[in-house]
């Protein structure tokens, strides 16, 4: 790791050649080609050669955001001194795909897919994100405000839109509120207790098919409901919430170097404060990181086994 | 450095997970909360949807039809190649006649306007359910690729929304069956769950099935071979099958895509002279009276009324909006043609001649009214907006009384470099100084006249008298039909684009053309001066309010709207006091997302809760009951007035 500051001054060099005198210049001709040569060896030996390769799940356009995240990533490469790719997968399993295979050595994903990269990639998390100053939400269960349901009992025999079969808090947390009601006890419970279970495929498709009267319930993330215009959210209302679901994290696969695990955790950070706060719009417009550790979902974990999204027994991957 | 960049692109429906978090984020305890954020649309939905909108306006502007029409031929093309072709050079030919019967902008006979509009709207129709149609199949036959499948359904998804407004008008029923058949869609695919872990195999049998249906509806309701056969229900909607003017139709008055009503933020920085002389407004009602009718869209009639639109929409706190604009209404942001047949079709004259929206500082000095100086009177001017543009029941005197009233109260923006009489002031900068002259040179290419001329600075920079200066497009050769009133130049910085079309872009533009029109032979350097004054007299301090917090002043003003109560409850003016009641009900109801902390909904909910039933108690004569439901209302503003800044 020591060449990674030498390798940052000699690229400011490089691009800064107004500041040299030509005598300078013209040692710098002479001693750069060797100069690289040893930097490069030096960097290969100590295994930093290889670009930090950073995978962004997009949520809409991927080739805009790949560019949207471009001054964030000139940070990064200043902060790192080292260059940074990045690219965008617009599935979740892409991500933990790229993090297993070694095509990524750092992803942004929602809790319950971490979970599942863990016991998958043995990836871990090094950050949780802020979003409206909390490091964690929560899923809601919206009706009809004219609909007269008032409990989540009531929603017996009715129909639910959930967002998608893996997702935390667009089908896990909301199955896991009706739980600790005392409604089911299983995934498989819903199928009955509902008389059906649509999947809508994102959390605004499920809360306008309740404001549409398509469904009877919607069970969605919190921000759901800041998705619906000012007269929209007057017709609808939640009438439980799940407990609190840590926030989507920043996870790096297992084998990345230790020192560029703090290296990439310090920058990112540093980013909740000061000259450069602004750059988190361009990062899901999240309010800062907080750091975190497998410990931060054990919780997600556990409701994860008993929803069979994880197998209940065998070891998670080291 | 060059970056490799690569995209996954394996759609999946997880794609809206966390987008919900990001723009929500965003989206609550923001000061502009109240503004309506564009729906999100396909760009063949949003082409199709605005067609229809387009193809039911005399005149139809044809060639954005053909915009139009050439995305929706792109979108078929990229699915079905034959049947893109078909469709284009189709279109093509129906407007290719259109246009060249109008000869590009007159006007055609009305059934063979309306023939084809009805044959374009059937041909497009066809082309977007044949693009969903194309969808379904590809996502039906790609139903073991996940992504794929995700992908093509989601596609055909966001084209069925050509359909829904329609669907939701006529046939409430079946617009929520054939909803819960695209839940059934979407859930049929399954999920390949992360790397095999979770996954739940696609439902073919459940996913043809419901496609099938899905098409069979389409096919059955909108498009049928013989347009005879489409049902009077969908013609109702579907305005290019209208053989009325849409205005009598039961469709909800929906403005097409790429509409912006939404007001600016920052707002213009309004002076009123009786705010600026300290006079108690709680002892102005007839002031009030015209300010909440200035924000009401119950003084108009439909479709302008249930579209929420107001004086106060164009005229933002009394100046102008220059985001405000509807396709096939507006030929550029900031202007609307008044006289078209979608708001008042009984008064439409039948050709397309799009305004700038008017500033209406000053506006008790700059009479004569309307851009072609018609109207002498404020007060008939005002009654015409409200009754031939916006389709209004007949205001009452006293409303009318009001609005005037109202309006004398707006001031020019101060403006520290000009003196009383119209010259500058030691603040002017050089520039502007060298540009007084020139305005004030007399031009042989102008009969000797100057700009100050007809810009009389000792009376508010105008002449009130018409001329035509080569921004007027008249209906022949010769024809006086090209002159404008003068407008003032007062506060003009603030209030670009300019003329009375808005063709120029700046003051500079202006200046350029005039130059040009009436061949001055000004420098380029001379121009500038020009301009550099004309921006100086336009100028004004604090044109802009200084924060874009606006719930507070809001709630202000809708409590001064109220103390005209006991005015119209003493004079026995019943209909202007539910006018109010519902006036501040939909304000409050329109600004409270803005509220910074969300705890405090509840109180402005029960703000509009009051008003609707001091509303109700008044409808149904229960007077102590109306004065109760005031006093309520007062007493919990006041309360409240505070914690809700």
């Amino acid at each position: 790791m020591t060449a990674m500051p030498r390798f940052q001054g000699l690229k400011s060099l490089a691009i800064s050649p107004p500041s040299l005198r030509d005598e300078n210049r013209k040692t710098l001709r002479v001693v750069l080609p060797a100069l690289l040569f040893a930097l490069i060896a030096l960097a290969g030996a100590a295994g930093a050669q290889e670009p930090l390769r950073i995978v962004f799940i997009a949520y809409e356009n991927p080739d805009q955001l790949v560019e949207n995240v471009e001054p964030v990533i000139d940070y990064l490469e200043g902060r790192l001194g080292g260059e940074v790719e990045h690219f965008a997968a617009t599935d979740y399993a892409a991500v933990v795909e790229a993090l297993r295979h070694g095509s990524a050595d750092v992803g942004f994903m929602g809790p319950l897919q971490y979970v599942m990269a863990r016991r998958q990639a043995g990836a871990y998390p090094i950050l949780g994100e802020i979003y409206n100053g909390s490091a964690t939400y929560v899923a809601r269960i919206f009706v009809r405000k004219d609909s007269g349901t008032k409990t989540l009992a009531d929603l017996a025999g009715k129909t639910i839109a959930f967002v998608d079969p893996i997702s935390s808090s667009g089908y896990m947390y909301p199955l896991d509120a009706f739980k600790s009601a005392g409604l089911i006890r299983t995934r498989a419970d819903a199928d009955t207790f509902f008389k059906r279970v649509y999947f809508a495929g994102g959390d605004e498709q499920a809360i306008r098919a309740v404001l549409n009267r398509f469904v009877d319930a919607a069970g969605v993330g919190q921000f759901a409901f800041g998705l619906l215009r000012g007269g929209e959210r007057d017709q609808v209302v939640h009438v439980a919430e799940s407990r609190p679901i840590p926030s989507h994290c920043v996870v790096v696969r297992k084998d990345l170097d230790a020192g560029r695990v703090d290296a990439l955790r310090d920058a990112l950070l540093a980013l909740n404060e000061g000259p450069n706060h602004g750059l988190l719009e361009h990062l899901y417009g999240v309010d800062g990181y907080v750091r975190v550790d497998a410990s931060t979902y054990a919780e997600v974990e556990d409701i994860a086994r008993q929803y069979d999204f994880i197998p209940a027994s065998g070891s998670p991957a080291p | 450095m060059p970056r490799r960049y690569r995209s996954l692109l394996q759609p999946t429906r997880l794609a809206a997970l966390a987008l919900a978090a990001v723009a929500s984020a965003l989206a609550w305890s923001r000061a502009d909360a109240h503004v309506v954020p564009p729906e999100r649309l396909h760009p063949v939905t949003e082409s199709y949807r605005r067609m229809g909108f387009l193809l039911s306006l005399n005149p139809v502007l044809w060639n954005e039809v053909g915009r139009d029409a050439t995305l929706i031929a792109d979108g078929l093309e990229a699915v079905e190649p034959d049947g893109g072709r078909l469709y284009r050079s189709s279109v093509a030919s129906l407007l290719d006649a259109a246009i060249t019967a109008t000869g590009g902008s007159g006007p055609i006979p009305a059934a063979e306007r309306r023939a084809t509009a009805r044959d374009v709207f059937h041909l497009s129709t066809g082309a977007v359910i044949d693009k969903l149609d194309a969808h379904l199949a590809l996502a039906r036959a790609r139903l073991d690729e996940y992504g794929r499948a995700s992908l093509e359904l989601g596609e055909a998804r966001a084209l069925w929304a050509a359909f829904e407004p329609a669907l939701q008008a006529i046939d409430a029923g079946a617009y929520r069956e054939h909803g819960r058949r695209w839940l059934e869609l979407t859930s049929a695919l399954g999920t390949p769950g992360v790397l095999g872990a979770g996954a739940v195999a696609p439902d073919r049998e459940t996913f043809e099935r419901e496609a099938a249906r899905l098409m069979a509806f389409l096919d059955a309701t909108f498009r049928a071979e013989d347009a005879a056969a489409v049902p009077e229900r969908v013609f109702r909607v579907s305005p290019a099958l209208l053989p009325v003017t849409p205005a009598a139709a039961a469709a909800p008055g929906l403005l097409p895509p790429g509409s912006e009503i939404n007001k600016q933020l920052p707002r213009p920085r309004q002076v009123l002279n009786m705010a600026v002389r300290g006079v108690d407004e709680a002892e102005t009602p007839l002031v009030a009276l015209g300010d909440m009718a200035f924000d009401s869209p119950e003084i108009f009639g439909e479709p302008a009324r249930s579209l929420g639109l107001s004086c106060n929409t164009c005229h933002n706190k009394g100046v102008t909006n220059p985001r405000f604009f509807i396709p096939g209404l507006s030929v550029r942001p900031g202007g609307l043609d008044v006289s078209s047949s979608f708001f008042a079709p009984h008064a439409a004259n039948g050709h397309f001649d799009p305004v700038d929206i008017p500033d209406l500082r000053g506006i008790r000095f700059t009479g004569p009214y309307g851009r072609n100086g018609r109207f002498a009177s404020l007060r008939e001017f005002t009654r015409n907006v409200i009754v031939n543009e916006f389709n209004g029941p007949e205001p009452e005197a006293m409303l009318l009384d009001g609005l005037v009233a109202y309006m004398l109260e707006f001031d020019f923006l101060p403006n520290a470099a000009l003196a009383p009489d119209g010259k500058l002031t030691d603040a002017a900068a050089p520039a502007a100084r060298r540009g007084e002259e020139i305005f004030h040179r007399p031009f042989a290419a102008m009969g000797g006249r100057s700009c100050a001329s007809c810009h009389v600075p000792g009376d508010h920079f105008l002449d009130r008298r018409r001329h035509d200066v080569g921004t007027v497009g008249g209906a022949e050769a010769g024809s006086r039909d090209r002159a404008l009133d003068t407008p003032t130049l007062l506060s003009a910085a603030f209030t670009a684009p300019y003329f009375h079309d808005g063709s120029a872009p700046t003051l500079r533009a202006v200046s350029g053309h005039f130059n040009d029109f009436y061949g001055l032979g000004l420098s380029g350097p001379e121009l500038d001066d020009l301009t550099a004054y004309v921006e100086t007299v336009g100028g004004g301090i604090d044109g802009y309010e200084d924060t874009v917090f606006t719930l507070a002043s809001e709630l202000e003003e809708f409590s001064f709207f109220l103390s005209t109560y006991e005015l119209l409850k003493a004079r026995g003016e019943n209909e202007l006091l539910d006018v109010t009641f519902k006036t501040i009900a939909f304000e409050v109801q329109a600004h409270k997302w803005d509220v910074q902390d969300e705890g405090r909904l509840p109180v402005l909910d029960r703000l509009t809760e009051i008003m609707v039933e001091a509303y109700e108690a008044r409808r149904r004569g229960d007077l102590a009951a109306v004065d109760a439901r005031v006093a309520e209302y007062r007493a919990l503003y006041e309360n409240h007035a505070e914690v809700l800044q």
